[in-house]
């Protein structure tokens, strides 16, 4: 709406609209972990949550790193940053509007204090 | 209407004005031409409002030389405590957004609650550019899509 968006934000707003795909984010928050470890909570096979984290990875948001037979994945925040850059830029241009009414509407109120007390 | 996959921004203001003067601030052309879709040194070259629900509203604002359009259509007209209408910017996307005001009397003047729903894709809630400023939104964001 607001502002001319990058085309991959799709892929992040795609990547970040699961909830599974959101906790596995949120615990990759606190540092790095297996596809396992990532699979866990969730009682999910291992395909099943290496599908989650390859569309974490497409959206750039993960990084994954094979070592030996374990697959290590990252988090990367930079497009979770622009995602939430452009949402900034909603709330900017509310809070921008909202100001330029409450200004509008104390100058309408002056305006007519001064008609009055000329009166 | 609104898709339960839905995602949105809430921005809450108090005026001192009257909740009936800033309702009919967003839906009179004459007023909303000088506040609502003005963009910074632009000039409003356009401002029609057909304040019916089903109506439909355009403003053009001319910045640099290029007219920037925002349109959208009256879902809601329930003065002053609601109204609701679709908006969108067509030169910078064609999604429509969906923009609730709600209006509440306050013993002076009123609170504004302005909702903007995004395409299901959209997620809500910010922290700091810090990990535990993710941590944060993404704990933020699924209570509220619990």
């Amino acid at each position: 709406m607001v502002e001319q968006e990058p085309a991959h934000l799709d892929a992040v707003f795609h990547a970040l609209s699961d909830r599974t795909r959101r906790a596995m984010l949120r615990d990759l928050s606190a540092g790095e972990r297996s596809i396992g470890e990532l699979a866990a909570p969730f009682a999910m096979s291992f395909a099943g949550a290496s599908k989650h984290v390859r569309v974490l990875e497409t959206a750039g948001l993960v990084r994954r790193e094979v070592r030996g037979r374990t697959h290590h994945c990252r988090l990367d925040a930079a497009r979770l940053a622009e995602a939430e850059a452009w949402l900034r830029h909603y709330e900017r241009f509310w809070t921008g509007k909202l100001d330029a009414l409450d200004a509008l509407l104390r100058a309408e109120d002056a305006a007519s204090q001064n008609e009055g007390s000329r009166t | 209407m609104t898709a339960p996959q839905t995602r949105s921004l809430v921005i809450t203001r108090r005026f001192d004005a009257s909740a009936e003067r800033v309702f009919d601030a967003w839906l009179d052309p004459a007023t909303a031409r000088r506040w609502l879709f003005s963009g910074e040194g632009g000039e409003m070259v356009r401002a029609e409002v057909d304040a019916r629900v089903g109506g439909r509203f355009t403003f053009t604002d001319r910045r640099d030389g290029q007219d920037v359009e925002h349109v959208g259509e009256y879902l809601e007209i329930d003065r002053p405590s609601r109204l609701v209408f679709t908006f969108a910017v067509p030169l910078y996307s064609e999604q429509y957004d969906l923009v609730t005001i709600d209006i509440r009397r306050l013993d002076k003047g009123c609170e504004l609650t302005l909702t903007n729903e995004m395409s299901p894709e959209i997620f809500e809630e910010w922290g700091e550019q810090t990990r535990g400023g993710w941590t944060k939104m993404l704990g933020a964001l699924d209570a509220l899509l619990a």
